[in-house]
């Protein structure tokens, strides 16, 4: 009987030790498949100011050169004014030509803002959006629960003061399907300059955003190419200071950008912070015991099985996001 | 009452019911996920007039029918009593 064999887990497990190999791969498979395979003539980004989006117009400017790299600023009417700032230093950074489309006529055309306050009112009444913010979160003490996570809604009022209701089924549906507006309208905006200038859109998802479905379908999930969309956070980490993006934006704390108050991204989805995600997660995909995880990680057994137990669980609950359409129906 | 919880878990499942029986877990054999149980919290104030608190949301309530229906029990007790 053979029997796998594999380092032992430890802090520095998923760790990059050849970042020139790993850049090298990335670019090089850029440049086949936007190139060769996909016979286009550049790529077109979103770029937010975060380390993500920064790490892919780094890795797209090393496969295909600057000039053939047009970064796309999609501010609304609830994006925070730094991302703008932080951005455009990416962009000189690099030396990418920039384009700014503020697409908050497009979403008040759809009614985004109108859709989402009206659900927040049925539970917050008091909420005025003129004056007050809000954004969606999840209890600490509901995530040990050991049920799925629900959703609560935050309003922060003028005055400072805060009121969290629980949000009922129906208006977070309503709150989510609104915001979503959002990415997919800047996706629709991405794709008529990609077309315009016969390129590819590339998606800044990375690995955990892509398996534990942290994107809108059709919306930062609709692109061509994901060059992150399989490395761990603390692995872009990296990358980005190998590449050199400006240390203002790798010291910049991941937001959802989404909903009007400030908001991190482990406050609204993944709840705990990245450098353990990403060990908890090449623990449980690679098929490490709880015991040996908890072992390095210095907590308990229980919560690590509970931890892998709430992975399994978003990764089965998220595969709808990840499968394109369906078409292997009836057919001669 | 097992049969009303039973029943509208195989409903928004799409699930035969006889594959649900009291003991199962609904949430970690992958029956419900997060929206089912919103649905399910509705569902319980719609059909049996029970709220439920936000420190009530757990697993020892809603894991599976045999202990949602003991939690519905309880609180029409309490509301009752």
């Amino acid at each position: 009987m053979s029997t796998i064999q594999r380092p032992p887990f430890s802090r520095d497990i998923i760790k990059l030790k050849n970042l020139d190999e790993v850049v090298e791969s990335i670019c090089s498979k850029l440049k086949q498949d936007i190139g060769k395979r996909f016979r286009r003539r550049g790529a077109v980004i979103g770029i937010s100011g975060g380390v993500d989006s920064s790490v892919c117009v780094a890795l797209t400017v090393k496969a295909l050169g600057a000039k053939n790299v047009l970064g796309v600023l999609l501010p609304e009417s609830d994006s925070s004014p730094e991302s703008k700032e932080y951005a455009l230093v990416l962009a000189k950074k690099f030396g990418i030509d920039t384009i700014e489309e503020n697409v908050s006529g497009a979403l008040e055309g759809f009614r985004c803002y109108t859709r989402r306050d009206e659900a927040v009112k049925r539970v917050v009444p008091e909420y005025n959006p003129q004056e007050d913010k809000m954004k969606v979160v999840i209890p600490e003490e509901i995530i040990k629960s050991n049920l799925p996570p629900v959703h609560y809604v935050t309003v922060i009022f003028k005055d400072g003061s805060e009121k969290s209701v629980r949000l009922p089924m129906n208006e977070y549906l309503q709150i989510v399907a609104a915001s979503n507006f959002k990415q997919r309208s800047r996706m629709t905006m991405l794709y008529y300059h990609s077309e315009a200038l016969h390129r590819c859109v590339i998606g800044t998802p990375n690995k955990h955003e892509v398996q534990q479905g942290f994107f809108v379908k059709h919306g930062d999930g609709g692109a061509d190419v994901m060059p992150i969309g399989n490395l761990y956070k603390t692995q872009v980490y990296q990358i980005a200071k190998h590449l050199g993006v400006p240390q203002m934006i790798i010291d910049r704390t991941p937001t959802s950008d989404t909903y009007p108050a400030e908001q991190t991204q482990e406050e609204f989805f993944f709840q705990m912070s990245f450098e353990e995600m990403d060990l908890f997660w090449y623990g449980w995909e690679k098929g490490y015991s709880a015991e040996e995880v908890a072992g390095v990680m210095g907590v308990e057994a229980d919560e690590v099985a509970g931890i892998f137990k709430n992975f399994e669980r978003k990764r089965q609950t998220t595969e709808f996001l990840r499968t394109p359409a369906v078409h292997e129906y009836y057919g001669v | 009452m097992k049969e009303n919880i039973r029943n509208f878990i195989a409903e928004t499942t799409f699930t035969e019911p006889e594959k649900i029986s009291d003991e199962i877990m609904i949430f970690d054999e992958g029956i419900f996920d997060s929206m089912g149980l919103l649905g399910l919290i509705n569902f319980l104030e719609e059909e049996f007039g029970v709220v439920t608190d936000d420190t009530e949301l757990v697993e020892e309530n809603f894991g599976n029918v045999q202990r949602i229906a003991a939690f519905v029990e309880s609180k029409r007790v309490a509301v009752a009593g």
